[in-house]
């Protein structure tokens, strides 16, 4: 090392030192690479096993007869055509496929619209004081099991008996799309705002100036001036957020039972089968949730990290 | 004639179909109403959604309830359900046992983290596939995720296929049930948080570094610092900020554990793998007691609001101080 320094006119052991480096580097990171997707690896091989394959000892690392039974039994409309309908397991993923889609959308849809307005407000007029947008993060670091509790009580008792009392109905927002989509809508708000601020921030004032003084109203302005600018903002902050709700399990599993269930829930109802678990299907359904939602993920990867680190992290 | 009253009807028409959007617009325009209303729509679904919720729960607590009895038949009990959970064993064991999981995932995510953010910032050719597959972990769902390691420990899965060759040899039945071992479910669940969420700490780390400002780096290196010198005494007091937000950020997370648990362990075997969400939900969901639940609920708020006020102080802090950073 320091005969290096003291005479750097001697290429030869220099090169050498340098030139084993990058291999090491690459080995390490191709190997941290191959633990990254063996897992997915292994879900994606294993949908396509048939039930004998399943659990063989040795497993195979590529199924010896590869099937497409596993895809055919979960999108499958008739339960009843199965041949293993003994089990009495829900197969059927259509249902909470809906029930995802639907909650997702709507959700991350309201929270985008409420979120971006509040946030061009905090961002030109300082609504709520300069403290704001770090309070905001409080609702967001709160642990679901603390908020499902409440709510489960709030959504089962409160409400049906404040609407009974009030208007003679017993209205529930247990176990409805309504109830997790309000709910969904209400977590995700800080993300949206947060996102959505630091997308607001970079939109120069001047140019939103320089339309009001040409004459154009406030609305007009931010429909044609500030919207297109921060469009594609608001984009990746709606994917975000909708893979945030697409992937919550704690909420969706306290809230909804018997009617509602989205698809994390319906994965673990495969789960906590201890007899003849059907692990085919429930790696056909996991493949069904994740591949999605990772095309998703690397289309905004970018922007990622602002999300997930509240914007504390440049780009 | 007619023609003409036909379009002065028409234009009237169109200006009375006109005026309510313009005065509703109007009204929008004006600055004071533009200011406030998202702000009271997203107050108010703040306070209908969670404060209303923990105020009917801070009642509960106080009450003598459980789930199998109708709610208007309970009784105040004062403070009984508080002295329950701070006596429960269970509950003080399933927090300890949190904060070891996530100490221990934490601490393993940073590592790793850093350190690949560090390679893969020297490394010159396929960086954006590297980036890619590293963040992969991240987009998949944590149920999904507890799935595919629940398969990846399965008694006759790949894990055991892999040790086979090095445990035969001293007469061990390959076939592990890693999942029954109280010791191996723990570090079960930590290995899986630690793949799913190293990738969040690479990529902080990853902007930390690609932040660090090469003028620094050269100048260090123009005056004859070695790549130690130059790493302990230029780039980890760059990076500073970047470690502050991963720490925060990802012990905040970990806390919450509860997806992974359940998918793999259900807790067991016998509490071992209980995490204080796992813990709460099944003394609520399995055995129905809402009022200790709830009492449970409002003392793990106040023990987590310490943590999240500590954790925001940390952030803002550092955010200031990157802020002041970047104006110099």
């Amino acid at each position: 090392m320091t005969d290096d320094a003291i005479t750097p006119s001697s290429p030869p052991p220099t090169r050498r030192r340098r030139s084993r480096a990058p291999v090491v580097r690459h080995a390490l990171l191709i190997g941290w690479a191959a633990i990254v997707m063996f897992p997915i690896f292994w879900m994606l091989q294993t949908s396509f096993k048939d039930s004998g394959e399943w659990v063989s000892w040795p497993p195979h690392w590529l199924p010896h007869n590869p099937t497409l039974k596993n895809y055919a039994q979960i999108f499958t409309f008739d339960v009843t055509g199965v041949a293993r309908e003994a089990t009495e397991q829900p197969f059927n993923i259509w249902g909470s496929l809906v029930d995802s889609l639907v909650i997702c959308t709507v959700a991350s849809l309201i929270a985008l619209a409420m979120g971006t307005f509040l946030a061009y407000a905090i961002s030109r007029f300082n609504v709520g004081g300069g403290k704001f947008r770090h309070m905001v993060l409080l609702i967001r670091m709160i642990p679901p099991i603390v908020v499902a509790i409440p709510l489960l009580m709030y959504y089962a008792i409160l409400i049906p008996y404040a609407t009974d009392s009030l208007f003679g109905a017993r209205i529930s927002l247990f176990d409805t799309r309504t109830g997790v989509s309000l709910l969904y809508l209400t977590i995700t708000l800080p993300f949206v705002i947060w996102m959505m601020l630091s997308f607001i921030d970079e939109v120069p004032y001047t140019l939103e100036h320089a339309a009001r003084v040409m004459g154009a109203g406030r609305l007009y302005t931010l429909r044609k001036v500030v919207l297109p600018l921060v469009a594609s903002g608001m984009v990746v902050t709606f994917l975000f957020v909708f893979i945030l709700n697409w992937a919550e399990f704690l909420l969706a599993l306290t809230l909804t039972h018997p009617n509602v269930s989205t698809l994390p829930v319906l994965l673990n109802k495969f789960q906590s089968a201890s007899e003849g678990r059907l692990y085919g299907p429930q790696a056909a359904i996991g493949t069904v949730i994740t591949i999605p939602v990772v095309v998703l993920g690397v289309l905004i990867q970018k922007h990622l990290v602002k999300g997930f680190s509240f914007g504390m992290v440049r780009r | 004639m007619t023609e003409a009253a036909a379009t002065a009807r028409r234009e009237d028409e169109a200006r009375r179909s006109a005026r309510p959007r313009r005065r509703l617009s109007a009204w929008l325009a004006q600055e004071r109403v533009f200011r406030w209303i998202p702000f009271i729509l997203v107050e108010g679904t703040f306070v209908l959604v969670i404060i209303v919720p923990f105020i009917l729960t801070i009642y509960i607590s106080f009450l003598r309830w459980r789930a199998n009895r109708p709610f208007e038949q309970a009784t105040l009990s004062g403070f009984r359900n508080y002295e329950q959970v701070l006596t429960d064993a269970g509950f003080w064991a399933a927090l300890g046992r949190t904060f070891y999981f996530a100490g221990a995932a934490v601490i393993l995510e940073l590592v790793i983290g850093f350190v690949l953010a560090m390679l893969v910032h020297r490394v010159v050719r396929f960086r954006r596939i590297y980036i890619t597959v590293f963040l992969i972990p991240m987009m998949v769902v944590p149920v999904v995720a507890g799935y595919n390691f629940s398969m990846i420990y399965l008694d006759s899965g790949p894990l055991n296929q892999l040790l086979a060759p090095f445990v035969e040899p001293f007469g061990i039945n390959p076939r592990i049930r890693w999942l029954s071992d109280p010791i191996a479910a723990q570090w079960a669940i930590i290995l899986a948080d630690v793949w799913q969420w190293t990738s969040l700490t690479f990529l902080i780390f990853l902007s930390g570094f690609s932040a660090l400002p090469p003028q620094l780096i050269n100048a260090a290196r123009v005056m004859g610092a070695s790549r130690r010198q130059i790493f302990f005494w230029v780039e980890l007091p760059l990076l500073k900020p970047a470690i502050v937000i991963a720490v925060v950020i990802r012990s905040m997370e970990a806390l919450k554990l509860f997806d992974p648990v359940v998918l793999l362990t259900f807790g067991g075997p016998g509490t071992s793998t209980q995490t204080i969400a796992y813990y709460l939900w099944e003394q609520v969901w399995q055995f129905n007691k809402f009022s200790f639940g709830a009492a449970a609920s409002i003392l793990l708020l106040i023990i987590f609001s310490v943590l999240i006020f500590t954790g925001i102080w940390a952030l803002t802090r550092q955010s200031a101080a990157s802020e002041r950073a970047r104006i110099q």
